[in-house]
């Protein structure tokens, strides 16, 4: 049902009362403006004396991707928020692109900050599902302006490694290239691959010798055709924990990770290392759905987001680099190798086409998932 | 039949009318006993026949009207491929249920006591745990570097850690072994009431053990193997974790995409019309194994 129709109309209360009493309700209404705007004038005063208790008892729901990701996550954006405002954030996900659309659809949101690719930031954008960011409480200037949209901030940047086990190859014999991920023969041994239509299309391309800098727009043809030789050799992974899994119990040898799950598992004792050439880049943003409960809470929580500190936080935890760039004097040193944005990573990788992105995805991805079937 | 003549009791009795005088004939028949069904249909009215309506209805109504997605089914081979994955998954589960299952319930039926409510504790251990945790427990057992290619390397079997998880076997052991208890009981309901006088007086007949077997405790066991096997092919077409979890990309059964076609695509016609095709599968196979498996001069047993 939808949530209008069950209201009345503002005329109908409006005609009901008596003219005097409406009057009378002007003059406390106009009364209650002029005290809001004195409110608003003393809000800095006012927060000093209640800082601590600004969404005291209220609650914003989180969701991300899930596992060590959102565990960080957690602990250096969340908690800050929580302690600050009173608010209690409630963890949801994982993140998935259907049941963000079908939400936002049928007028409930139940997540209210969401963290998401930036390939379904602008689709989600130009399908109108997103709420504008409130500048008046998000601090965008904190950030780099490359990671300023108008429907969501940047939070991190990241990127898909070809991941190998170390119990299999070594720093001098692994798979160095996507070509070499299907090249069976030279390097034995089951793959692991995102269940997603990005980036396996760049991948197969690659892979196919297209360089890095004519992928797009991308051969659809060819990369099914390529992507259909490895196939039976592939697990396709469904969340990035499972992708960290596989190369923990030894399950692939060689992959496709995220470097900040890669340095996860490495860090909790994984025998696996990755590649950086050919690394492919993206970018996560933090959106509000339309019609979430929580907005205010939720500008709140994203603001609180793109501090310094808070993300330094989550790349010492999980190496995801920071889009403020403040945040990078206190990142670990031991940290430095493991980021997509490090100079001698940059320079090897390249950015995923947000916009080829956007008109294709859903069309490849229905394709992309058929071809997984047959 | 408009609503304004029934109405007006023109005419010959309307239909409803009829069938409501010859329900409530045989609702007078009836023992009062037997109103005691009557909560457990309504319920089964509310939570079965409301959303199966609702999903034939969606599955040619979403988004428009059409049988569009029926063809879709049939025109793009990756669907026929999954129902076909689908069929014979449970087809192999069903049998390796049997070959399994058919010893342990005849060796219940035919133990002493004690040694009976030995096995069937045994038998009903695996109903302890959720089948997630069993699952889970199954990835832990198969991967590479699990307990089971271990022991096969320990032992010399194999130098190379065997393949069993994320590929058919792993999706049949895991199904199997969730399953067993499902065939091994009606089984055994049904291998407990053979009179044994029957295989005595093949025997006094001259009939050696083989032949005595499968002429006559076979035939008799029939209607315990087709309830049992009819059980466990049908929850097997419907089954989502375990191959979602052990399987490999050639082992997605129907439940896994109607499951991506909601998840991945929000296509809520296409889900519903597969799983339309899902119940009315199921609905087949009931039917063609009561026919062939319960011809009727066997049916004595059952009362």
């Amino acid at each position: 049902m939808d949530k209008k129709s069950v209201k009345a109309p503002p005329g109908a209360l409006m005609s009901s009362v008596d003219p005097e009493f409406s009057r009378r309700a002007f003059l406390i209404a106009s009364s209650a403006v002029a005290v809001g705007g004195i409110g608003t004038m003393l809000t800095p005063l006012g927060n000093r004396a209640l800082a601590a208790k600004k969404f005291e008892g209220r609650k914003v729901v989180f969701a991300s991707w899930g596992g060590s990701y959102q565990d960080a996550e957690k602990v250096a954006y969340c908690d800050p928020f929580a302690e600050k405002t009173g608010a209690t954030v409630l963890q949801d996900g994982p993140m998935n692109a259907a049941k963000f659309r079908t939400m936002v659809e049928a007028g409930a949101p139940v997540w209210d900050v969401v963290d998401v690719t930036d390939t379904f930031l602008y689709s989600a954008a130009k399908d109108n599902l997103l709420e504008e960011i409130d500048t008046s409480v998000v601090n965008v200037k904190r950030v780099s302006p490359e990671f300023v949209h108008k429907y969501g901030i940047g939070d991190i940047v990241w990127s898909y490694n070809l991941g190998y086990s170390t119990k299999i190859f070594n720093e001098q014999n692994h798979p160095r290239s996507w070509a070499d991920l299907y090249d069976v023969k030279k390097f034995p041994g089951r793959r692991t691959l995102n269940q997603d239509v990005v980036p396996n299309l760049e991948i197969a391309l690659l892979a196919d010798g297209v360089p890095m800098d004519k992928l797009y727009p991308l051969d659809v043809e060819r990369a099914f055709k390529k992507m259909s030789t490895l196939k039976e050799h592939v697990i396709f992974w469904q969340t990035n924990s499972q992708s960290q899994q596989l190369f923990i119990d030894g399950e692939v040898a060689c992959g496709t990770i995220l470097n900040g799950r890669a340095y996860d598992a490495v860090k909790k004792g994984g025998m696996l290392a990755i590649e950086w050439n050919q690394n492919i880049q993206s970018i996560d943003y933090l959106v509000v759905p339309k019609g979430a409960k929580n907005k205010e809470l939720a500008m709140g929580l994203i603001d609180e987001m793109t501090v310094a500190e808070n993300q330094a936080k989550v790349a010492n935890l999980i190496a995801y680099s920071p889009t403020n760039k403040d945040a990078y004097a206190s990142v670990d040193k031991q940290i430095t190798p493991w980021l997509a944005t490090s100079p001698q990573n940059a320079g090897k990788g390249f950015l995923v086409n947000k916009l080829y992105w956007q008109d294709h995805r859903e069309k490849l991805n229905e394709r992309f998932q058929e071809w997984k079937l047959a | 039949m408009t609503y304004q003549s029934l109405a007006q009791g023109a005419g010959p009795r309307p239909w409803p009318r009829l069938w409501w005088d010859g329900f409530l004939r045989t609702a007078r028949q009836l023992d009062r006993r037997a109103w005691l069904v009557v909560p457990p249909l309504a319920l089964l009215l509310v939570v079965f026949v409301y959303p199966v309506g609702w999903l034939l209805l969606r599955s040619v109504s979403d988004p428009i009207w059409g049988l569009q997605h029926y063809e879709r089914m049939i025109e793009r081979p990756v669907y026929l491929h999954v129902l076909w994955n689908t069929v014979v998954i449970s087809f192999t589960v069903t049998s390796v249920c049997l070959a399994f299952g058919y010893p342990v319930a005849y060796t219940m039926a035919h133990a002493s006591p004690q040694v009976r409510r030995l096995l069937v504790f045994v038998v009903l251990i695996p109903f302890w745990t959720s089948l997630l945790v069993r699952t889970f427990a199954w990835m832990v057992l198969l991967q590479k570097t699990g307990v089971i290619n271990d022991v096969l390397i320990g032992i010399g079997l194999l130098d190379q850690p065997a393949a069993l998880i994320y590929n058919r076997i792993g999706v049949v052991v895991g199904m199997v072994q969730v399953q067993l208890p499902i065939m091994i009981l009606p089984l055994y309901t049904i291998l407990i009431r053979i009179d044994s006088r029957y295989t005595q007086a093949a025997a006094t007949l001259g009939a050696g053990p083989i032949r005595n077997f499968l002429r006559v405790y076979l035939p008799l066991s029939m209607p315990g193997v087709a309830t049992g096997a009819m059980l466990v092919f049908i929850i097997s077409l419907g089954y989502y974790i375990t191959p979602a979890l052990l399987g490999g990309g050639g082992d997605v059964m129907i439940a896994q995409l109607i499951q991506m076609q909601i998840e991945e695509f929000g296509n809520w016609g296409f889900a519903s019309a597969l799983s339309v095709v899902l119940l009315f599968g199921t609905a087949v196979t009931i039917g063609l194994i009561y026919r062939i498996a319960f011809p009727k001069e066997l049916r004595f047993i059952e009362r």
